[in-house]
């Protein structure tokens, strides 16, 4: 089929357009491999294509073809010898880019002493021999995700570079392709070195980098000859045509609105009767980039190795922290890949997570077509994002500096608070309600806020709540342990200089609002009022006792304190937190909210803190997720269009919109 | 160090145990097994690579499959293999849990009833008249059940038979004082994260991997054959879903797909409330009609997984 697309001037001329006939595909393979690389390419397999190592162009598929629905896929003999006459198959490049597995450190404790050792394996140079379109926009937006910075996945980023890329220009289509909707195929037009289009007989070759330019003029120079003005033409008519037999399966424009609007609609209840949660769709996919990390220990106890693994926002524990998961039901889960994919990617990367490519479709083994519940879900309606917001602080995934423990103190039966010194110079330059992650060997690495910035390091209020926690309340003076970080946003003090400011926690949430009250009290003429109302279970829970008697003291600073429970002692307030401001007199026209407790109480909070006039951009919660990383990288705190480690954890209730509180975001 | 367990905080390993050359106690370990094929207490006794390790930090007091040495506990750590079957178990059950203060359930039998629970939707005494000569000999309850159905279980390893590897996690967990981690994901993943092909979506195998935990490697997807579920549903396994989708799609009865939970874990839910919304288990259904023999684990859905180890041979011409 002839269409009026092949108009493009660069498409049409034959100059510096080689020609390559089948039996050239082993010149190519060889000079790949006498190149030093290891050569990936399509095989069967298992009935399907499956890319793997090549040696010849004999290990390709010869006259193999697929058929492609949801939810099934099937080879088929083609009536030619064709080397690529099919679409991408369940294998995609990333398993070589951004392997399953990787081992990323160990760690070891010798007495009162821990190392960390980060474990760098050096790449094997590769080549990819078919990449398709999508796959290529593929990797452009997993460059996006690992390696565009502020924080980087170094071995993503080796592999990558390492990769010589043989694109194939698509002459095939299946049900399941949608790249033309998302704006990545079927031509490829960059991002290669060089590109294949299969003809009758041979290849029309393209040249895309200085790399590809070495081996046409060098190994592969007997193998072309230039290309004809027929082959251009034919070639560049088949890829047209391969785009209208595609056709715009998924009507994008304004998609990303349309879904984020969408987060009540009952269609994600229905999906999720269908949907098994098994994970297929995001592993198969190109660009799912979501890992956790399992420590292996020895049966001693001392010594631990960290290795990541692909995992899933699909599997109920990926988003688990203490008291349960984030995203408990099915639905809650389909909703977060889905709304990730096509709405929030685009907030945090400036792109789709999406390339078309068909795989979730395919291989969705109950046969759920993401294009089809896309126009269920998502009617036209129009919303305008906030950008999120970035703080660059020095780290990288896979190293920890060793601080020591300086000082201990006992703040209540299960809280300890380690002062460290030693710690990463960059600690000095953090702010307030940044939190470490914090690691001893043989314990999952755990986000702990800041509870305090010291000349040399930082304190850190930890409650042994589970067997990583309370080994950190266990550390002795002069033990060490492992930090990352200064990571997070903070509370942003600054807006509130000549207001009046409440500060509204419970338990151990009292913690990384510490160097606030710090703040305040040595700088207390710049601020108006400054009330701290605080919860606690029973007064013998009360954290940084003495402390807190010197802020309402010396600091100017209103205390107002609240227990849970209480014997007969206590003659303070009994209740929760939000009752002890009930009756205050203030008015919260010119107040500003720095709140931090369970999500529950916080939004108790706000609602009482409306009442009073605070509007929504002035009240800041500080939000608990499932953090691996703290860099987001991992994507397990993923929260919409927030990763809370890096975008938060401190977010204004305007920001976070109609997703704060909401069951299963 | 940290607490050993999860659910039950009983103190710390090695509390009972004996000094092994002068060093700490090491904590007491058993192995004792109700209804079960032993299988599970040979994994353990396959780890020969760690067993010196093992002895190093463990004190068997317990293990009639591997040694003469017996206790009546306290155990600091006790695994139980197998399902309680019969009057004697649902005793000597309560008595176990008294003495162990971790007690971890090993097997598709301890974890879910087994393969004979399969006689939990069948006239119980139909199939042992059937079985037996003498059946007033044979002493049996009439469903075959979890452990935790009965006393409180600290930690589950799950598999027909366990995984090595789990068993060893397990144990370095409890030695270390942290938990034990141990995926709670589909078997789905493994087989992505090993690259291979799904046999479901490309062969039209029937494969019970989406709804079943993961542990065992993918090890019936990577010989090409669908996952029988042996180590059990997932947390929120959407079995009802699944068994739709074969119904809708694969050309198979409700009898078939009811079938394909029959398994070793068949009493586990959600398996159990898919397989009674599908009729019950075959051997079930025709025990009503009188010369009744024990065909259950035979009939369709173990047929239909057999079929489905076919490999795709050579291509098809149409796609199908």
């Amino acid at each position: 089929m002839m269409t009026t697309e092949i108009t493009r001037p660069e498409r049409t001329t034959t100059a510096g357009r080689w020609y390559l006939d089948r039996a050239g595909l082993d010149d190519l393979v060889a000079a790949l491999a006498a190149d030093g690389r290891t050569v990936i390419g399509p095989t069967v397999a298992d009935g399907a294509i499956v890319y793997d190592e090549i040696r010849a162009s004999a290990d390709m598929p010869h006259g193999v073809g697929d058929v492609q629905v949801a939810g099934r896929y099937r080879l088929t003999k083609r009536d030619d010898a064709r080397v690529f006459g099919y679409v991408v198959g369940p294998t995609s490049w990333k398993r070589w880019v951004f392997p399953p597995t990787i081992e990323l450190n160990t760690g070891r404790r010798a007495g009162h002493r821990v190392e960390f050792a980060p474990i760098r394996p050096r790449p094997e140079r590769l080549a990819f021999i078919g990449v398709r379109a999508c796959e290529i926009a593929a990797f452009g937006v997993q460059d996006r995700v690992l390696d565009a910075g502020p924080f980087r996945d170094a071995d993503y980023a080796a592999r990558r570079a390492s990769a010589f890329i043989v694109a194939v220009q698509c002459t095939t289509a299946e049900t399941t392709c949608f790249c033309t909707s998302m704006g990545t195929g079927p031509e490829v037009e960059s991002g290669f070195d060089l590109a294949l289009t299969e003809l009758d007989e041979g290849f029309l070759l393209d040249v895309g980098s200085p790399a590809g330019q070495q081996l046409v003029e060098g190994p592969l120079a007997k193998a072309i000859r230039p290309a004809t003005p027929v082959e251009v033409y034919t070639a560049a008519a088949d890829v047209a045509a391969t785009r209208a037999r595609i056709g715009d399966p998924l009507p994008t424009a304004g998609l990303h609105d349309r879904l984020l609007a969408q987060l009540d609609n009952p269609r994600w209840a229905q999906i999720a009767e269908r949907c098994i949660t098994c994970g297929n769709c995001t592993l198969a996919c190109p660009t799912c980039f979501c890992t956790s990390v399992v420590q292996k220990t020895d049966m001693e106890g001392i010594g631990a190795t960290n290795e990541r693994s692909w995992d899933s926002c699909f599997s109920p524990g990926f988003a688990r922290v203490a008291g349960g998961s984030f995203r408990s039901r099915p639905r809650d889960r389909y909703r977060q890949w889905l709304t990730h994919k096509f709405g929030t990617w685009w907030d945090q990367f400036g792109t789709a997570g999406c390339v078309g490519c068909g795989r979730c479709i395919t291989w969705c083994p109950v046969g759920i077509d993401v294009r089809e519940e896309l126009m269920a879900i998502a009617p036209p309606i129009a919303l305008s994002p906030e950008p999120t917001r970035v703080e660059p602080v020095a780290a990288s995934f896979d190293d920890f500096v060793v601080a020591q423990v300086v000082a201990t103190r006992l703040e209540t039966a299960d809280t300890v608070t380690l002062t460290l010194s030693g710690a990463d110079p960059a600690f000095s330059k953090g702010s307030l309600g940044q939190f470490a992650m914090v690691s001893i060997p043989g314990f999952p690495p755990l986000p702990i806020s800041i509870s305090r910035f010291t000349v040399d390091g930082i304190e850190l209020t930890i409650r042994g709540a589970g067997p990583a926690t309370r080994a950190m309340c266990a550390l002795k003076v002069g033990d060490q342990l492992g930090l990352r970080g200064p990571l997070g946003n903070n509370w942003p003090i600054d807006r509130a200089v000549g207001r009046d400011l409440v500060i509204v926690t419970g338990g151990i949430g009292l913690a990384p609002l510490r160097p606030v009250i710090h703040a305040l009290a040595a700088d207390r003429r710049r601020f108006g009022d400054v009330r701290l109302y605080y919860g606690a279970r029973t007064p013998a829970d009360i954290l940084y006792r003495e402390e807190m008697e010197r802020w309402a003291s010396r600091g100017g600073i209103e205390v107002h304190l609240t227990v849970d429970r209480a014997g007969p002692e206590w003659e303070g307030r009994v209740g929760v937190v939000t009752q002890l401001f009930d009756q205050a007199q203030w008015e919260g026209a010119n107040a500003i909210a720095f709140v931090c407790g369970p999500e529950r109480m916080m939004q108790a909070t706000a609602n009482t803190l409306a009442g009073r006039g605070v509007t929504t951009s002035r009240i800041y919660v500080t939000l608990e997720r499932h953090m691996e990383c703290g860099i987001g990288l991992c994507g397990h705190c993923q929260m919409g269009r927030f990763f809370v480690c890096r975008d938060g954890p401190v977010f204004s209730l305007e920001q976070l919109g109609d997703t704060f509180g909401r069951e299963g975001i | 160090m940290a607490a050993m367990a999860q659910k039950a905080d009983r103190g710390r390993p090695g509390e009972h145990g004996h000094a092994a050359r002068g060093g700490t106690p090491r904590p007491r370990v058993g192995v004792v097994k109700l209804a079960s094929c032993d299988g599970c207490q040979l994994t353990i006794l396959d780890l020969e690579d760690h067993l010196l390790e093992l002895s190093e930090h463990f004190e068997i007091v317990d293990f009639p499959e591997a040694s003469s040495a017996r206790s009546n506990g306290p155990y600091d750590v006790l695994f139980v293999e197998g399902s309680v079957s019969t009057p004697d178990h649902l005793r000597r059950i309560g008595e176990l849990r008294k003495q162990a203060r971790v007690l971890v359930t090993i097997g598709a039998c301890a974890t879910s009833g087994g393969i004979q629970a399969l006689r939990n939707w069948a006239d119980h005494d139909a199939y042992r008249a059937a079985v037996y000569p003498t059946p007033e000999y044979v002493e049996s309850l009439a469903r075959s059940t979890p452990i935790s159905e009965h006393v409180s279980v600290d930690f589950e390893l799950r598999g027909c038979p366990i995984s090595p590897e789990q068993l060893i996690e397990l144990l370095t967990a409890l030695v270390t004082g942290r938990r034990p981690q141990l995926r709670d994901e589909a078997v789905c993943m493994e087989c992505k994260r090993r690259g291979i092909v799904c046999v479901m979506s490309a062969q039209g195998i029937a494969c019970l991997g989406q709804v079943t935990q993961t542990g065992c490697g993918a090890i019936c997807p990577r010989m090409g054959r669908g996952c029988y579920g042996c180590f059990g549903p997932r947390e929120q396994a959407n079995a009802a879903g699944l068994a739709r989708w074969f119904q809708a799609s694969g050309e198979r009865s409700a009898e078939e797909v009811g079938q394909l939970f029959a398994g070793f874990t068949a009493y586990a839910e959600p398996f159990r409330s898919a397989i009674t919304d599908l009729g019950g288990t075959r051997g079930a259904r025709r025990s009503g009609g009188g010369g009744f023999i024990a065909a259950g684990g035979t009939g369709a859905g173990r047929a239909s997984y057999l079929a489905g180890t076919r490999r795709m041979e050579g291509i098809d011409d149409d796609g199908r």
